[in-house]
């Protein structure tokens, strides 16, 4: 799968490659060959792997560990009631409802489920946009359109401006013939695509075109160009599948999706549930079989246990937890695709950031001038707010002159009004960016061009590596020039300081040659400017361009400037942020390693004053190899070294090296990186635009992708989508995804608790007799209605401390559920909860004529359906009927007893370690309104008529509202006893147990 | 980027498997995808360790010491749990009366039940048949015990007809009982027909409504009783005679004030007679009470002012 290319096409000579694909360059293939290899290399499209079966994905839904459960409790309900009805036993539809009621949560939740994942689509589906549909083919000396996908190996092919390469191919000839990788490597840049083979790796080299890249429009100045630009004629060499695209796109898509941190919590604590609910189950079927009890009753125990104690809310209840919090991320610009990674983002532990787009602004601007032998530096912010240099210099004036005027770049017309650095711009990226600088610093160039009007020019060639251009200035001519500055050097003989052209000596050249140096070393590009004054009718109008250089001798050199993609303003405090975090910023880029690590460096990826290896080595002017890495705490790593690593050395190197710059990386060497953080027990989010991302986006643990930038490919991998590119946003998203997993901790705390209180009546009734205190059915709206809005509030909850300064939590240590948490909310708040239920219980059966003590004992006769003279304490006879709405009171006071006892527990909730009043009581309104919203669910049950025959609520007495409130109050002061603790005794015994 | 040397992806990706194992021997960084990768044997040793690790002497991952904190912590919350539990019976039995329930929010209106009563709605005999229906008779004479003639004038008094017997005083006095005589039953008092009727084929059915305290069925007028087909024809009934009076149950064994002070309290009876039965046949019949605040009609109980039981007599 991850098989790095191995083509050797572009070393062929043109001979060879006829004979190896049997095919003419000039003729192209007989339409039968075609016909065969189409036959058997099948059609020039991206396969879509087989996916799973949308029955088998929905039915996966439904099989889950706690939905097994509810499926067992269902079936059993359906036997009880198929067996009762058998005896002729009225009554037993409840078991009927309870058994509709579970079916119908399962289903709910499993088409919930269903619906989220349905949402991720196809990720091939990205990559089929990109492929073109048309194509111009050669075949027999004809050429033809023909649909791309009939494309076969040997088939030549033409390509235009404007065109998607229709295949992997060798080009033959080419004119002026640019190709945009940025979506395969991230390379900004057009490419030159022409008939040499420029480079042995056949992604560097000039003269392999691939499938789905874009070739560009014809230069930019289609008025002074007349040659026919951007034309290109190749032989195809790979299709479909096994073209470089499509290996890329088999590799996104062959890449299994990592389970998300909190799937892992999940799944972890409902198997822990799931156990638990069978183990108590099971225990109280085999102590009903012992106690004497039918087997039917005890399976309708065994069930009744299960749905007692399956948090049957709380999926949901996560899911609308993590969607709020998605909602409001989208508010931030970024755009959650897959729920659960929203709290991904917050156990994050590494990032592995692309560099172009995402840490970078995208655009080449222009950073440092060296003139009067002196580095100035340029602003590179965003909207131009940093501080300027000094521009009085007449040095200054002559730079600034060559700049604009040695320029063709040029603004589109009709932006005026906008800000100079987001004006659209005719010309490639350092034209640009030396167009827009002397725009801000100068004045408006179009002006001093009028001026100067243009007299002639040679344009920037690779040979010449120079771009010159003559200019009428009144009675006199001007000569600018640019280029590669050691080219530019050559034709000078005075430099100008300080408004002084002095003679270019040894010590002005060993000026220049150090500040180039510098500059380059910074990884910017550098131009050197130089100008001469010529007299009037020097260069006549309409002169030979190739004449000029002839011209260009003893100029003066006005200086260098230097231009980079300079970082976002935001990056290095996002940078710092995430550092304070605990999270490892590592880059991982496509681009140079210089340019890199300068990128590095100044966005704070590696701090002032860590030193890679290299720098170590120079410092101490020993060789590399002597150097102890753990000096060194940045470093550099190169695809090439990376390619050469045996493995487990880069594991090796991560360890060693807090701070890492990958450069010159392949798609396949950013997922064996991303592999490598992962083996070392990080999680890992990966940020990214290109295609060449979208496999290392799909196998991070979070993939973020740009949304201005980013290809549809990476978009689609991508579990997230930054809308403003900003990396900024992510730290953001770190923020809320901590905060979600605190929050989800005291969500699943408040919706664990009332577990018990669910179970200990059914435990008192198998072992005490007493006549039922909670149904099934109540439990239900326990689970799914009234409890389910408070524990969603609680996602709203303020953090409780600064989480932006603690360390990502340990995914092995940390758990979402752990001992104290689950011990706390069972056997402590839980207990409180059942006593207070019981309280209840006992006061409306005494109040209504059953003592404490006769009802234990009473379940036999009690639930008797022919004992129609059941006497009370008081002497009083009762009928059955008569008996069950009693019951169904007890039911619902026990009921209420829970919600005013969880309307305490959502208050404690709210904070584990700060006090209450800390934390201000009602400052989160979502849990005031939710806690208001419960009652009013409560009364609504009680008391709105046609309750009892239909779900077992009895409108009760209103004093029966305030019994378990003692034990509510009783709640909220242990729980500040037991934070109060926590706080004054960090480490303490009090700390270690009752801290969850 | 040296795209044809070989992969240290590929190549990594086949060894990772042995990746794993080594990583799991060194006890190095053990990462996600490991943890769902254990064999039940590691499984089992791993339970194991957890239910006794003799390194570090814990059991269940506690330390004595740490068990025995732990207990004790709990021991002392659930005891002042339970302490509190306690004291709130407590108080809540403090509020109760002995002799009047504070609610009486689903015992009334009255249900009712007849005898005999052996097991079930249907009363099915043979008159030739005497082992048939002696169960029968038998739980008559064993339930009419406590309406002897004798047994009443001992303990109850006599009362006037047509009114509540109100009694006031003190809620704790003992209460006075109407005497309610066996003998008021005539023909189904069992006393001149020692079969009541059984052997005839002409079966008595007492029928009785429960005991609500205080209460005051029929708002003054005595509540009746009559008696039809449930289902089928109504010729099948014939005619029923009722004892007491046409079938009433009179005012002044109302109102009931509690077994503790109402001891000797015996419910009203009302017997019913039934003469002209269809013999071999089943014949499904309502009784319902009638009255003031009496409520009969209700679908899902059966027994709430009514009774529905089933004769069938053989030859």
């Amino acid at each position: 799968m991850k098989k790095e290319m191995d083509v050797d096409d572009h070393k062929l000579e043109l001979p060879d490659l006829e004979a190896k694909y049997s095919t003419s360059i000039t003729k192209g293939l007989v339409g039968a060959v075609a016909a065969e290899r189409l036959l058997r290399d099948g059609p020039n499209e991206l396969r879509p792997p087989r996916g799973t079966p949308e029955c088998v994905k929905f039915g996966r839904q439904l099989a889950g560990g706690l939905q097994c459960l509810m499926w067992v409790a269902a079936a059993i309900c359906l036997i009880a009631y198929g067996v009762q009805e058998g005896q002729g036993d009225r009554g037993s539809a409840d078991n009927l409802y309870l058994a509709i009621a579970l079916i119908a949560v399962v289903v709910v939740t499993g088409c919930f489920g269903y619906y989220q994942e349905f949402k991720s689509t196809n990720i091939i589906a990205s990559f089929k946009n990109l492929v073109p549909q048309q194509a111009t083919v050669i075949r027999e000396g004809d050429k033809l359109q023909i649909n791309a996908n009939e494309l076969v190996v040997g088939d030549l092919v033409e390509i235009k401006g404007g065109d998607r390469v229709p295949a992997d191919i060798r080009i033959i000839s080419a004119q002026g013939c640019k190709v945009d990788n940025s979506s395969l490597t991230g390379e900004s840049e057009p490419q030159t695509r022409s008939p040499e083979c420029t480079h042995d790796s056949p992604l560097e080299t000039r003269n392999i075109a691939f499938f789905s890249t874009m070739c560009l429009e014809a230069g930019p100045h289609p008025d002074t160009q007349a040659s026919p630009a951007g034309t290109a004629t190749g032989l195809v060499i790979n299709t479909g599948d096994r073209t470089i695209i499509g290996r890329i796109a088999s590799l996104a898509s062959g890449v299994e999706n990592e389970k998300t941190p909190i799937a892992i919590e999940i799944e972890h604590f409902v198997d822990i549930i799931a156990g638990l609910a069978i183990f108590f189950g099971a225990t109280f079927f085999v102590v009903a079989m012992v106690i004497g009890y039918p087997f039917l009753r005890a399976m309708v125990f065994f069930m009744a246990i299960v749905v007692a104690y399956v948090p049957e809310g709380l999926l949901a209840t996560v899911t609308v937890c993590l969607s709020l919090t998605a909602k409001r991320l989208a508010r931030k610009n970024c755009v959650v695709k897959n729920l659960e990674a929203v709290e991904t983002l917050g156990s994050t532990s590494v990032i592995c950031s692309d560099k172009t787009g995402t840490l970078t602004q995208n655009r080449m601007t222009v950073a440092h001038l060296w003139f009067d032998n002196q580095i100035h530096t340029a602003d590179t912010t965003e909207d131009q707010s940093g501080q300027s240099f000094d521009q009085s210099s007449e040095t200054w004036t002559l730079l600034s002159r060559v700049v604009t005027l040695c320029n063709r770049a040029q603004f589109k017309a009709g932006q005026e009004n906008i800000p100079v650095a987001k004006r659209e711009v005719i010309g490639d990226a350092s034209e640009t960016a030396l167009l827009k600088f002397a725009e801000v610093t100068v004045g408006t160039v179009s002006e001093a061009r009028g001026r100067f009007p243009k007299v002639a020019e040679l344009p920037f060639n690779s040979t010449n590596k120079f771009q010159l251009s003559v200019h009428a200035a009144g009675d006199r001519q001007l000569l600018v020039l640019k280029g590669a500055p050691e080219r530019v050097l050559e034709r000078c003989s005075t430099v100008m300081i300080k408004g002084q052209e002095l003679p270019l000596d040894a010590q002005w050249r060993e000026a220049f040659e150090g500040a180039y140096a510098d500059l380059g070393g910074r990884g910017e590009r550098v131009l050197g400017f130089c100008a001469r004054w010529l007299p009037a009718g020097t260069v006549a109008a309409g002169t030979d361009p190739e004449a000029l250089p002839e011209v260009a001798v003893g100029l003066c050199f006005a200086g260098l400037v230097a231009m980079i993609d300079p970082p976002r303003a935001t990056v290095p405090r996002a940078v710092l942020k995430c550092r304070t975090a605990g999270i490892r910023v590592i880059m991982v880029t496509g681009d140079h390693p210089i340019t890199a690590k300068a990128i590095a460096a100044a966005v704070g990826i590696i701090s002032e004053g860590s030193e890679t290896p290299e720098d170590v080595a120079a410092r101490l002017r020993v060789p590399l190899e002597q150097v102890d890495p753990r000096q060194a705490r940045a470093r550099v790593v190169t695809g090439a070294e990376l390619a050469g690593m045996e493995p487990g050395v880069l594991e090796g190197i991560l360890r060693a090296h807090p701070e890492m710059v990958f450069a010159r990386t392949s798609p396949q060497q950013k997922l064996v990186i991303v592999e490598s953080c992962q083996r070392l027990g990080a999680i890992v989010a990966v940020t990214g635009d290109g295609v060449n991302d979208s496999p290392a986006l799909k196998r991070a643990d979070i993939g973020v992708a740009m949304g201005i930038a980013g290809s549809d490919a990476a978009k689609n991998a991508a579990d997230m989508i930054l809308l403003d590119d900003n990396f900024a946003s992510i730290v953001t998203g770190v923020e809320q995804g901590r905060l979600i997993f605190d929050n989800l901790k005291k969500s699943i705390a408040y919706t664990l608790t009332k577990n018990i209180p669910e179970l200990t009546p059914y435990l008192i009734y198998i072992t005490a007799s007493v006549p039922l205190p909670l149904g099934c059915i109540t439990i239900l709206f326990i689970e799914l209605c009234t409890d389910i809005f408070p524990s969603v509030s609680l996602a709203y909850e303020r953090a409780e401390s600064d989480i932006m300064h603690l360390k990502p939590r340990n995914p092995r240590r940390d758990r979402l559920v752990n001992e104290p948490l689950a011990a706390y909310s069972y056997f402590q708040i839980g207990a409180i909860q059942s006593f207070a239920g019981f309280t209840d219980y006992f006061v409306a059966m005494a109040q209504e004529g059953w003592w404490p003590l006769l009802c234990l004992g009473l379940r036999p006769r009690w639930e008797d359906t022919h004992e129609q003279e059941l006497q009370d304490s008081y002497g009083q006879q009762w009928t059955f009927e008569q008996r069950r709405y009693q019951q169904y009171t007890c039911y619902t006071v026990f009921f209420i007893s829970i919600e005013m006892c969880q309307i305490a527990d959502v208050l404690i909730r709210k904070t584990r370690r700060l006090s209450l009043l800390q934390q201000g009581l009602f400052r989160n309104h979502i849990l005031v309104i939710a806690i208001v919203f419960q009652v009013s669910i409560g009364c609504f049950l009680c008391y709105c008529p046609g309750m009892p025959n239909i779900f077992n609520f009895m409108p009760i007495r209103f004093q029966w509202w305030f019994v378990p409130m003692p034990f509510g109050l009783l709640i909220l002061i242990y729980d500040e006893i037991r934070k109060l603790g926590v706080r004054r005794h960090p480490g303490s015994w009090w700390d270690r147990e009752l801290y969850y | 980027m040296e795209l044809n040397a070989a992969s240290p992806g590929g190549k990594r990706l086949e060894n990772k498997d042995e990746e794993k194992v080594q990583d799991l021997d060194t006890g190095e960084a053990e990462t996600k995808a490991e943890m769902g990768n254990k064999t039940w044997a590691d499984l089992a040793g791993e339970m194991k360790t957890f239910l006794w690790n003799p390194e570090e002497r814990t059991c269940l991952g506690r330390t004595a010491k740490s068990w025995g904190l732990i207990l004790l912590f709990y021991f002392v919350f659930y005891t002042c749990l339970a302490g509190m539990f306690a004291f709130c019976m407590y108080v809540m039995l403090l509020t109760l009366s002995p002799y009047t329930p504070t609610y009486r929010d689903h015992v009334a209106p009255p249900g009712v039940m007849i005898r005999p009563y052996l097991n079930g709605f249907t009363i099915a005999f043979n008159v030739s048949e005497r082992s048939t229906w002696q169960p029968y008779v038998d739980s008559m004479h064993h339930f009419l015990a406590a309406y002897d003639d004798k047994v009443q004038e001992e303990k109850n008094i006599e009362c006037i007809s047509g009114q509540y017997f109100i009694q006031g005083g003190n809620e704790s006095e003992e209460k006075k009982a109407c005497q309610f005589k066996r003998s008021l039953l005539q023909n189904c008092s069992g006393i001149a027909d020692q079969t009541f009727g059984y052997s005839r084929g002409q079966p008595c059915i007492l029928l009785k409504m429960n005991r609500i305290i205080g209460y005051r069925p029929g708002a003054g007028v005595p509540v009746s009783v009559d008696c039809k087909v449930q289902k089928g024809n109504e010729s099948d009934l014939g005619s029923v005679d009722f004892y007491p009076g046409n079938g009433t149950f009179d005012l002044m064994y109302y109102p009931y004030y509690g077994k503790i002070t109402h001891v000797n309290y015996t419910s009203p009876l009302v017997a019913m007679h039934f003469t002209d039965v269809k013999r071999n046949s089943l014949v499904p019949i309502q009784c319902s009470l009638h009255g003031k605040g009496i409520v009969n009609d209700v679908n899902s109980d059966r027994f709430l002012g009514r009774i529905i039981f089933t004769l069938s007599i053989g030859k």
